[in-house]
């Protein structure tokens, strides 16, 4: 289960959150973990370079990308490895639309998009769509693959 | 909340990236969201629409403009309060938004609209988190009328938001929003996959037409299981080239893919039902699928299926041969897990064919170049396929991994690529893992070296497992390529056979220790994990640390994994979850190997001296005690020193960097952490003072040779050396004891006096005597007294005597005082009885007996002995007393239960309990939690992000909540800073973190010590009076709570003597009470008081009471929970509470229960009274 991905931006502060069976009021704990783990550790981090973290059974996988940096927690089979390949989708798929590493307020522009990319991949806590051409053709709502 | 850098997510909303496209009613809605009135511009909307549109639609406007007009008002009020109107730039609010959805939905055939939606309007809606309901009736329109799809894809977007934030059982209104046909909305996020492929839009239909009906997951199912049928089984694809196959496909066999790829994406969050034959069906049709997502979805079911019934799914599965191709990585580890399931069930053990050909192919998986997938592949042979721990599992996954061999079957050479041909060769496992480790340490990726740090760790655990299970043959000095070679022997024999891979059972000794032995392959690897703790990142260290702990076997020296730790422990960057999840790997490594328990006590102790302010003080003390009631009787000397060595070494010198990795140095930089050392020194001392008889095994009561009464003739220097001689265990502690009692500080003084007085009473002669002296002398001051005007400036209250213990010793002297003049007062008795020729009277009997209890009352103040073979008198006394016939007393504790338990406390039965600590534990060594972190409490507050949670206050945290969270994150953080006396009563008062064989006592006791306590009014009650008459776990109120942990002898019926306290508040009948302060409710279960009011207390949960007033209150209510110290109970009500220290602790706790209800009674001049 992916518990949660979280885009944040340099001062800290949430720009999109997704939480999968997290009850609610962990959801402020893990915010403030998380962004207090990116505040101590991704200074001068490379650019898509990956972090790993972990608290009890559960893992954190987190990097920058331009301005935003982003997190994904997850446990069970969504180890650390398994992290790394989900947000290596989400990277690329961010880059995709963006077309470079994002600043924040390209980051912004491409809001709606980003939240649909996200959408298709991850799904209700579950990796789905790692593929980028795909996941373009379905935030078009175009099958995924084309006749 | 809204920056005004310029490039926040404020500015997203307010700025209009393209202010050319407004249209006309757009920007008066954006801009001036308080002029453009809704109530003028809707209904010239709704007007033309309804008139044009079929009914149904009509239906649904109607809905919606209850919605929204519901949403209006519930929405701005909101508005207000969260949306400072500093900007210029007014910022779009979210009912502006979903007004303006509102509006456009009625007008969603226009383009001009459509491109409002896509441009405008949603993606801004976006930066709010989450969207709520009253949204849903517009959306659902949008869904049946609009076609553009990217407005469509939006509205999935957004229904699937509105479901994950809710659940899809809906929510409770708030604000009164209707809520709209919720279980169309379930179906189309449940098929999400298949609404957003788009493939079949009928679908959506349907399932919004059906959803109006009472459905069920079962349609779901249906639906689901219907688009499959239509798939139906794909024509064959070419063979191993998937994706490119599909490229050049025709047009229907696309489309077929995917649908099934949606419709198996949609299975896949469907709950599983092994019952129905279906899923097995299409989810093996699914692995064959050229849709990449639909074979990972495929055999994720599957493999989920054969975890249930893996004799189905193996019958089921054809040959699996081209699926290691796949390029998914997930789809692969699906793959390990089905091979591992399906090669270990049992009810496959008749097709041995079956199982060893998914054993190959798990095999072959240790080759991928995926890292996950090997490292999968690696813990599914080394037995670890969920957090359920099989011992027997893990030990055969070590005897696997260091016996088998990977022998790729003939089949795969047609398909050889290059990299498989190398490795032609049979390959033991044991070297190939090996390999693959030590190239995943070279990474420079952290996520890599975590999970082979972890892989590591989980090697540790099965080998641990094998030894624990004592399999004999694994030699890890053997050769690796024997087995290699003789299964190539026998391979030539019955080459025909299937079979790839083999167990060979043949152990060749005597092999040279080269790097080809187990031995020799473990020794490279962990060299290689050694070098992984320079790496940069916290928590890859902490893994590998645990790999170490976990590798480190009980015959190993481990200064090397010492030095390591104590170097590690050394940086201050580590957190303190961290420190105590590798403190908890020791607990789970003992519970593996007991053999290792002084091991493991020297590297808590490094934790102890490193970090004290880090880790959590009570597991690192149930720690010392499991420890050492596991080690082995000799190994219990070095186990009792391994804890206590703390106490031998220098204090932390402020400041000083040097000599930081010394193992022997105390560091501890700051105030928080210096006090939290001292803590744990303090319960060192008191762990040393109540264990040290356990390890020497030296009791009073059991002394088997009672020395002779020229021993205690002796003068002192002889008596030592005769004790020392007698119990070197004993003697050490005493040593140590006595070395705290004068130079430790003045709460480890305290401490230290107190575990020398149970020492006294518990142990025998000579010991007894050494420290009566000992005690005596510290009393009187010795030549300290002398110099007391020069120690007079270290602020301590001096007391009576030069030590500044004499108030406290003087009871305890008393005791021993008391005991030894009674020996004596025997001992005449029985010369004059022997010199007279007498026999004993009853009367005199009585008196001797009287006097034995009396002792054992006094004694029974200051520890527990058993009461049935303690004899304060002396040995000689026990025939006397045994001729008296003691009246039936109720005594709830049968004393060889006590040394029975002593001999098997390591057993499970210490490890299913209750207490805190032990909860810590266990839910460690199940691999449970994934709750959230605790985080201090400067970053508690809520973060600055806009999301839609925290402006819109719907499920923002109230202050009131968030002040508790910091409360806890506090509390639990370090042992010190849990101040709280609410706290300390409700949960920490069974003073669990002691750590003492002896912490039982039956609680029949309480009533004797009650009646003995005047023997010493003075000094007790005072704050922070050092006498504990009253330990703190028997004057808990949830002592039944504690009890099993505490006090084993539980079973043995004491818990029918639940202290009279208890009774008064959980036996049921009620008490009387009036409430001391006002108190106003603060939730539904709780009730509001007056001061003054007369209360009737049923019972005490956690920390409250159950109390029912005479009359209703104001609000009417009669009954419910109040703080317990809010009313006072009516028989006590001078509310002297006693405070004991606890060491250890920093609680201080208030009993009230022994407050001083004489004073009441008896006028404050009789002392004595009986027993509530």
């Amino acid at each position: 289960m992916i518990l949660a991905v979280l885009f944040a931006n340099v001062e800290g502060n949430i720009l999109i959150e997704r939480f999968h069976g997290v009850p609610a009021e962990e959801r402020l704990h893990w915010r403030s973990f998380l962004v207090k783990l990116g505040a101590d550790n991704l200074k001068g981090a490379k650019n898509e370079e990956l972090l790993v973290a972990c608290h009890k059974s559960v893992y954190i996988v987190y990097t920058v990308l331009g301005d935003v940096s982003i997190y994904v927690v997850g446990k069970d089979e969504y180890d650390e490895l398994a992290l790394s390949e989900v947000i290596f989708v989400i990277t690329s798929a961010v880059k995709d639309v963006c077309g470079k590493a994002p600043t924040e307020r390209l980051f912004l522009d491409k809001y709606g998009r980003i939240c649909l990319c996200l959408d298709e991949i991850v799904w209700k806590g579950y990796l789905e769509n790692t593929e980028k051409d795909r996941i373009k053709r379905l935030i078009r709502l175009k099958p995924p693959t084309e006749f | 909340m809204a920056d005004s850098s310029g490039t926040t997510l404020m500015d997203l909303i307010t700025a209009d990236p393209t202010p050319t496209q407004k249209s006309s009613s757009a920007s008066s809605a954006v801009a001036s969201p308080a002029s453009a009135s809704p109530a003028s511009g809707l209904p010239t909307a709704l007007g033309k629409v309804v008139g044009e549109k079929k009914s149904k639609r009509a239906a649904l406007m109607q809905i919606q403009n209850d919605t929204f007009s519901a949403a209006k008002n519930a929405l701005n009020p909101v508005r207000a309060n969260l949306m400072p109107q500093k900007q210029k730039k007014k910022p779009v609010s979210y009912s502006q938004l979903a007004r303006r959805i509102h509006e456009l939905a009625a007008t969603s055939d226009q383009r001009s609209s459509q491109r409002q939606l896509v441009q405008h309007v949603f993606p801004k809606l976006a930066v709010y988190n989450s969207v709520d309901p009253s949204l849903a009736p517009s959306l659902l329109m949008l869904n049946q009328q609009c076609e553009d799809r990217t407005v469509l894809r939006y509205v999935y977007y957004y229904l699937a938001r509105i479901l994950s934030d809710n659940g899809s059982q809906g929510l409770t209104t708030g604000g009164g929003i209707p809520t709209p046909n919720w279980d169309a909305l379930a179906d189309i996020d449940a098929v999400g996959g298949v609404t957003r492929a788009d493939v079949v839009p009928r679908i959506v239909e349907q399932l919004t037409a059906e959803a109006t009906n009472a459905d069920s997951e079962c349609e779901l199912y249906e639906i689901v299981f219907g688009i499959l049928e239509k798939v139906g089984t794909p024509p064959k694809r070419k063979k191993g080239i998937l994706g490119v196959g599909a490229k050049g496909g025709d047009k229907e066999s696309i489309i077929r893919t995917n649908l099934q790829f949606a419709a198996l994406s949609a299975l896949r969050r469907l709950p599983i039902d092994p019952g129905n034959p279906a899923f097995l069906h299409y989810a093996i049709l699914g692995i064959s699928s050229s849709d990449p997502v639909a074979v990972r979805h495929g055999l994720g079911i599957v493999s989920e299926l054969a975890t249930r019934d893996p004799y189905a799914v193996a019958m089921a599965l054809g040959a699996l041969l081209d699926v290691l191709h796949l390029h998914d990585v997930l789809a692969r580890v699906s793959l390990a897990r089905l091979c591992c399931t399906i090669s270990r069930a049992r009810s496959l053990d008749e097709r041995s064919d079956i199982r060893s050909q998914f054993n190959s192919v798990l095999y072959q998986l240790l080759l991928d170049p995926s890292e996950k997938v090997c490292f999968e592949a690696i813990l599914c042979v080394l037995g670890k396929y969920d957090n359920s721990e099989r011992t027997e599992e893990r030990a055969s996954g070590w005897y696997r991994l260091t016996r088998e061999i990977l022998k790729l079957p003939d089949a795969s050479s047609k398909e050889s690529s290059k990299d498989k041909s190398k490795n032609k060769r049979p390959q033991p496992l044991i070297k190939l893992v090996m390999r693959r480790l030590e190239s995943s340490f070279r990474s420079f990726s952290r996520p890599v070296l975590h999970a082979a740090a972890r892989v590591v760790q989980e090697m540790g655990k099965s080998r641990a497992a094998a030894f624990a299970l004592g399999m004999q043959d694994i030699d890890e000095g053997t050769h690796i390529n024997t087995f290699a070679e003789a299964s190539d022997l026998n391979d030539s024999d019955e080459s025909t056979h299937p079979e790839s891979v083999r167990r060979t059972s043949s152990i060749s000794n005597n092999a040279s220790a080269g790097r080809d032995t187990i031995a020799g392959l473990l020794a490279s690897l962990m060299e290689v994990v050694r070098t992984t703790v320079a790496c940069e990142c916290v928590y890859v260290r902490a893994m590998v640390i645990k790999a170490l702990i976990w590798m480190q076997s009980p015959v190993d020296s481990f200064d090397e994994l010492e030095s390591i730790i104590a170097s590690e422990l050394s940086d201050p960057a580590w957190p303190a979850a961290l420190l105590n999840d590798v403190l908890l790997t020791l607990h789970a490594r003992f519970k593996a190997s007991p053999d290792m328990a002084v091991t493991l006590l020297e590297i808590a102790r490094i934790f102890a001296t490193k970090v004290p302010g880090k880790v959590d003080a009570d597991v690192l003390q149930l720690l010392w005690k499991t420890c050492l009631v596991g080690a082995v009787p000799d190994g219990k000397h070095k186990a009792l020193e391994a804890v206590t060595i703390v106490l031998d070494l220098p204090p932390p010198q402020p400041g000083s960097m040097l000599g930081f990795t010394s193992v022997d140095r105390v560091s501890a930089s700051d105030p928080k952490s210096a006090l939290a050392l001292q803590k744990l020194v303090q319960a060192a001392v008191w762990f040393l003072g109540e264990n040290a008889n356990y390890a020497a095994s030296e009791y009073a009561w059991e002394s088997s040779t009672p020395p002779g009464t020229a021993l205690m003739m002796l003068d002192a220097d002889k008596m030592v050396a005769a004790a020392s001689s007698r119990n070197p265990t004993l003697a050490s502690a005493l040593t140590r004891l006595q070395r705290c009692a004068f130079n430790g500080s003045w709460e480890i003084r305290i401490i230290a006096a107190q575990a020398l007085t149970t020492m006294a009473i518990r142990s025998g002669e000579p010991f007894r005597l050494q420290i009566y002296e000992f005690l005596h002398t510290l009393a009187q001051g010795g030549l300290q007294s002398q110099f007391s005007d020069i120690h007079l400036s270290n602020g301590e209250d001096q007391g009576a005597s030069g030590t500044g213990l004499g108030v406290l010793l003087s009871p305890m002297i008393k005791v021993l005082d008391e005991m030894y003049k009674a020996q004596d007062d025997l001992i005449k008795e029985i010369r004059n009885h022997d010199n007279a020729k007498k026999e004993w009277t009853d009367d005199e009997l009585k008196k001797l007996y009287e006097t034995h209890e009396r002792l054992l009352d006094l004694v029974s103040l200051f520890c527990y002995v058993p009461r049935t073979k303690y004899l304060p008198l002396g040995p000689i006394s026990g025939k006397l007393i045994d001729i008296y016939p003691a009246p039936a007393e109720p005594d709830g504790l049968d004393d060889d239960l006590v040394n029975a338990w002593a001999a098997n406390l390591g057993d499970d039965g210490l490890w299913g309990n209750n207490a805190p600590a032990m909860n810590r534990v266990n839910e460690f060594l199940a691999g449970a939690g994934t709750d959230a972190p605790e985080v201090d409490e400067e970053n508690m507050i809520s973060r600055p992000s806009v999301s839609y949670d925290d402006m819109w206050a719907k499920t923002l945290l109230e202050p009131s909540e968030m002040e508790e969270d910091d409360a806890r994150s506090l509390g639990s953080s370090s042992p010190d800073s849990t101040g709280s006396v609410e706290t300390s009563i409700s949960s920490h008062f069974g003073g669990m973190g002691y750590p003492s064989l002896f912490s039982s006592r039956p609680s029949s006791q309480t009533t004797d010590k009650a009646t003995s306590r005047g023997s010493g009014p003075s000094t007790y009650g005072g704050y922070g009076s050092p006498i504990r008459e009253e330990p703190p776990p028997y004057s808990s109120p949830d002592r039944q709570r504690y009890e099993s942990f505490e006090n084993p002898l539980a079973g043995n019926g004491s818990q029918s003597f639940g202290s009279p306290d208890d009774e008064r508040v959980s036996s049921g009948n009620p008490q009387f009470g009036s409430a001391l302060y006002d108190f106003t409710a603060g939730g539904d279960d709780e009730l509001s008081l007056t001061a003054g009011e007369e209360v009737e207390i049923e019972y005490e949960v956690d920390g409250w009471f159950y109390v029912k007033k005479k009359r209703p209150g104001r609000d009417g209510k009669m009954a419910g929970l109040v703080p317990v110290l809010y009313p006072s109970m009516k028989r006590f009500t001078n509310h002297h509470a006693s405070v004991v220290c606890h060491p250890g602790f920093s609680r201080l706790k208030m009993v009230a229960n022994i407050s001083v209800a004489e004073e009441v009674e008896g006028g404050g001049g009789g002392r004595r009274y009986a027993p509530p």
